[in-house]
């Protein structure tokens, strides 16, 4: 769960949240929608541990250290930061060799993970040789391989046609139901959040200005 | 999988060859300089203790004259009931001629020209005390037959002030040297960190520790350190082979070369630890800048 309390946050006098108070349940699915610059990634990143709020107070379940932390989080970023000298494999098992796993639960874990996304038959590529769906799958395969709690994708179809966005949102909404994550999901696609009957929340100049369970995109 | 951070930074070093070159050939430079300076600092200290130990006052006899058993026992007895004296030995003309031939062995002509009755019998004394060589030598001067008494103290001072100076010299180089290669495998691991900023900013972000992402980078740069350690160390092993003949007739007498294997892997040991950590902090120092900001 994830609570905040009249959060703000402010880079150089300028105010990117502001008085923000909401609660996020575990197994919850998400979207935080807003213009750019309504406040979407900082509350992520926040809720990453990667800033400090200046006021308010910010709630969440995990672990006190930051690194431990962030293991039990899965990230998936607009644009994909996969590491180009790794392959698909690799890239997958990434937060696992971080998490020193040994190698033989690795494999197991990887395999899932790709079968899950639909790649295993890309495992051996390499970033530069996929498409940017499959990228973004890989991505996805990345932030569930640890079997994460919570998984919050800033912008995942920002960079991917509608159709290939529907895909993912569908893989999200798959993970979600079956490995019952929390997914907090920022988007500008009007049409992904309208067809989805999911909670969205609303954000302007930092600000929460509608939060509804079945919601509908709003600028 | 590339989670072994020993492997990661071997990956690294071949991807970035005229990196690799430089943070070699400066650290290769530096360990050589300091293998040398210590080198010369440990030979001259050994030349010094040599003479230190050497029996400190000698006393020539006229080159006419045999001293009797007798008199060398009455001036040995005379000389032990100062209480001074740690050492004393007499070298007839016999033993000078050995003494001779064995120096110039090599020199089938010296040999031919010089005979026993040629060279003076003396007396070696060496003291307890430094101190007390005027004493003695004052002593040895009043003996009959002695023709003439030399001092090693002289070439000792001299000595010590020549190996005080080769240290000073050779910290103060090697300690610039040292700094100078550290700054430059630090701007060399730091420019592979900035390249790598976004690798990095994922690993934190995927819940890597500090030590995670800084011991591929720790690596690299002790592995600069060892290869350059052993190239350097190679090559002042080489110089000094090359250089035993000379250094063998120059040293005539002074039983200093060819080192011993204990010292030369004991040179080898130290420059591979220092080469290890100048690279191994200047990379640890590039990382946790980045890491910190």
């Amino acid at each position: 769960m994830i609570t905040a309390q009249h959060l703000s946050k402010k880079f150089g006098g300028i105010s990117a949240l502001d008085d923000v108070s909401t609660t996020i349940e575990s197994g919850e699915f998400v979207f935080l929608t807003g213009p750019s610059g309504s406040g979407k990634t900082t509350l992520m990143r926040l809720i990453m541990r990667e800033l400090k709020p200046d006021a308010g107070k910010l709630i969440l379940t995990g672990p006190a250290k930051i690194h431990e932390y962030r293991r039990t989080i899965g990230m998936v970023f607009q644009d994909f930061k996969l590491l180009a000298d790794r392959n698909v494999w690799e890239n997958v098992a990434l937060p696992l060799e971080i998490a020193g796993i040994k190698p033989a639960d690795v494999e197991t874990a990887v395999k899932k993970a790709l079968e899950l996304v639909d790649l295993t038959a890309r495992a051996d590529l390499f970033p530069a040789q996929l498409s940017g769906g499959e990228l973004q799958r890989v991505a996805i395969a990345r932030a569930v391989v640890t079997r994460p709690k919570l998984i919050l994708a800033d912008e995942p179809t920002g960079n991917l046609d509608p159709k290939t966005a529907r895909s993912i949102l569908k893989l999200l909404s798959t993970i979600h139901s079956q490995l019952q994550t929390t997914v907090i999901m920022a988007t500008h696609n009007a049409g992904l959040v309208d067809h989805s009957d999911k909670r969205v929340i609303s954000l302007q100049a930092g600000r929460i200005v509608k939060d509804t369970p079945k919601g509908k995109y709003e600028e | 999988m590339k989670n072994n951070p020993l492997s990661v930074a071997v990956h690294r070093i071949r991807r970035a060859p005229y990196q690799t070159l430089a943070a070699v050939a400066i650290m290769t430079m530096t360990l050589f300089i300091a293998s040398i300076f210590f080198l010369v600092a440990a030979g001259s200290q050994a030349v010094l203790k040599y003479f230190e130990t050497r029996p400190q006052v000698n006393a020539f006899f006229k080159q006419e004259i045999v001293p009797t058993p007798q008199a060398v026992d009455l001036i040995k007895a005379q000389l032990d009931s100062t209480g001074l004296i740690q050492s004393f030995k007499y070298v007839s003309k016999e033993d000078a001629l050995q003494i001779y031939r064995d120096l110039n062995k090599s020199d089938p002509l010296l040999l031919e020209a010089v005979t026993a009755s040629m060279l003076p019998a003396s007396i070696e004394v060496s003291t307890k005390n430094p101190k007390d060589l005027t004493i003695i030598a004052d002593q040895l001067k009043t003996q009959p037959g002695i023709e003439d008494v030399r001092f090693a103290r002289d070439i000792v001072d001299t000595l010590a002030k020549w190996t005080g100076s080769v240290r000073v010299i050779g910290f103060s180089l090697v300690g610039a040297n040292v700094f100078i290669t550290f700054t430059i495998i630090l701007l060399i691991i730091g420019i592979k960190v900035a390249n790598r900023r976004d690798e990095i900013s994922l690993y934190q972000l995927l819940g890597a520790t500090g030590g995670y992402i800084s011991a591929p980078f720790v690596w690299e740069g002790i592995l600069y350190g060892l290869t350059g350690g052993l190239i350097a160390w190679t090559a002042s092993f080489l110089i000094l082979l090359y250089s035993m003949g000379f250094l063998v007739s120059f040293l005539a007498g002074i039983p200093l070369l060819p080192p011993p294997l204990w010292f030369m892997f004991s040179l080898l040991g130290g420059e591979l630890l220092l080469g290890s950590l100048i690279g191994g902090f200047g990379g640890l120092l590039a990382v946790q800048r980045f890491l910190k900001a």
